[in-house]
């Protein structure tokens, strides 16, 4: 099941969204499996099977979710203090292969550039597309860039690059369409961990500068 | 005790019926693309349905094993045999000791699974032992498997009489019933679609191209167009989601499919049609049927019974309660 909200990138939707999301997962209804945020959406995926079984005077599993979910809509619930607040502190050597480019099309200087990137918290919207994906906003509308026409055949995990309004870190190699500004030697997936994606829905994100030593000495990669 | 892979085949991997409630983090359920093969071959191995058994391709592995060991072999007919002799699909077999299980013929379908009674020592990544080939976790080290791998399975205490064992075929062949015609409900960016947009999906064939694998079938046919171009914010998918490309071509989510995406979702494939979908090989056509969401989830019911029904007749075989 899908409640959309628009198609906007906007905070007070997307936080509505992601205090859906928690309340469901808190207090689920039976055959509830998950929920999955995005900008303006949450999906919920059911077990059409159990709901079904469970209540027998209930033809449709989707007409059940879609109740449940309206009644608890409107119970008010917000984002509670939790994990989800925290500001997660990120460090960035700023030496990415775009980076240059995204100063020229604004006209400003490279330090400029890193100024505005650093000087905004960012909001995690949701995190997708790549395991530890976080799709975050909004970037300062000076150094708002389209990805690039022709997308990199391999962009390095660690990169940090700004599409549009929005910012984020790739978690592999892969190819990628972002403008790259820098990398961060923090990995912000490992599968190892229990906690395996660093960055979540609601967080909090803060990008620092550091240097080509401190970038050695943190380097996780 | 364990099984040695003499040839891996094309792809061959570990798989479950998929990895639960880290979709948020982008992490895809991944897992079996045939469900209810999957499940069937694990009831029949006397195993229950979310134990890890052996997805291949064609051409598909060969597998020695080293003690005798009871297996079901279910999905697409891929001409199974022991050296020269064929080996039975959806029963109950005894390899014997030193035996190699070969897979000799292309006969139908796209993916088979080999479910072994006890099922087999695998890696567990968050839950599930699904294989997730883009972290590496999950399943054999989360690789494909190769060569020489060894993979370990359970002392076969069981013992198994195959001789009256009946499964009604039509509680089979039903869930493959007009495999070319894939049951689909409306998308949430249905009504994005032009008038045209709409019949050609409906009204026409498309063929599945050989860029299509795991991750997603890319489909090739008539254009499909928008009412108005659009650029949409990213949002969750889901597997059988069918989103339409820039270049008016078709794509359907499958088993790996990533969490979230940004291109209009028209259509969703229902659940109980993804067995089917999952056994059409490269270069067949398909069409797609619009039905209701009533009609998905009574579909869905329906099989359920059919698989709970099965699963029962093992239970009895295997003398289990």
């Amino acid at each position: 099941m899908l409640l959309s909200f628009g198609n906007i990138i906007d905070i007070t939707v997307n936080e509505k969204i992601l205090a859906l999301h928690q309340k469901i997962n808190t207090t689920p209804f039976p055959g509830f499996i998950e929920s999955v945020p995005a900008y303006t959406s949450l999906a919920v995926f059911y077990d059409t099977v159990l709901i079904r079984q469970s209540y027998s005077n209930t033809s449709s599993a989707f007409d059940f979710v879609k109740d449940f979910i309206i009644n608890i809509s409107k119970e008010k619930s917000t984002i509670s203090g939790n994990i989800e607040k925290d500001i997660i502190t990120i460090p960035v050597y700023y030496n990415g292969e775009d980076l240059e480019y995204v100063a020229s099309v604004h006209q400003l200087t490279i330090e400029e550039v890193i100024n505005l990137h650093t000087g905004t918290t960012y909001h995690v919207y949701m995190t997708g597309f790549f395991p530890g994906f976080a799709y975050m906003g909004t970037v300062n509308e000076k150094i708002v860039t389209p990805r690039k026409d022709k997308p990199r055949l391999n962009v390095a995990a660690g990169s940090v690059g700004i599409a549009g309004e929005q910012t984020g870190i790739y978690p592999f190699d892969s190819p990628g369409g972002w403008q790259i500004i820098g990398t961060t030697p923090l990995k912000i997936f490992d599968k190892a961990k229990h906690n395996p994606c660093l960055l979540k829905a609601g967080h909090k994100v803060q990008f620092t500068m550091i240097d080509k030593n401190d970038f050695e000495k943190l380097n996780e990669h | 005790m364990s099984i040695k892979i003499i040839k891996p085949g094309i792809l061959a991997t570990i798989q479950d019926l998929g990895r639960t409630k880290f979709r948020s983090l982008g992490i895809g359920p991944g897992g079996v693309m045939d469900f209810f093969a999957a499940s069937v071959a694990n009831y029949i191995a006397g195993n229950s349905e979310d134990v890890p058994v052996i997805e291949m391709h064609f051409p598909a592995a060969e597998i020695l094993f080293e003690e005798d060991t009871i297996i079901s072999i279910c999905g697409a007919d891929f001409d199974a045999r022991i050296y020269d002799l064929p080996v039975e699909m959806y029963k109950p077999v005894i390899i014997q000791k030193n035996m190699a299980l070969s897979f000799k013929a292309n006969f139908s379908g796209a993916r088979v699974y080999l479910a072994i009674h006890g099922g087999m020592q695998a890696e567990k990544w968050l839950n599930s032992y699904s294989t997730n080939l883009k972290v590496n976790a999950g399943g054999h080290n989360g690789m494909p498997l190769h060569k020489e791998d060894i993979i370990e399975i359970q002392p076969q205490t069981q013992e198994v009489n195959n001789k009256y064992f009946f499964i009604e075929p039509s509680s089979i062949s039903s869930v493959y019933n007009n495999p070319h015609s894939i049951r689909c409900v409306e998308g949430p960016e249905w009504e994005m679609l032009s008038e045209d947009g709409k019949q050609h999906f409906s009204k026409n064939e498309f063929t599945i191209t050989s860029q299509s694998d795991r991750m997603g079938y890319r489909l090739a046919g008539k254009n499909i167009s928008l009412k108005n171009s659009l650029s949409l914010v990213s949002s969750p998918v889901s597997f059988g989601t069918v989103q339409l490309l820039p270049n008016e071509q078709l794509i359907v989510l499958m088993a790996d499919h990533q969490t979230t995406g940004g291109y209009p979702r028209i259509a969703n494939v229902i659940t109980a049609d993804l067995p089917k979908l999952a056994q059409l090989p490269i270069n067949t056509k398909l069409k797609f049927e619009l039905v209701s969401l009533q009609e998905a989830e009574d579909a869905l019911i329906t099989m359920q019974h059919s698989l709970a029904a099965i699963k029962t007749t093992c239970k009895k075989l295997y003398g289990i309660n």
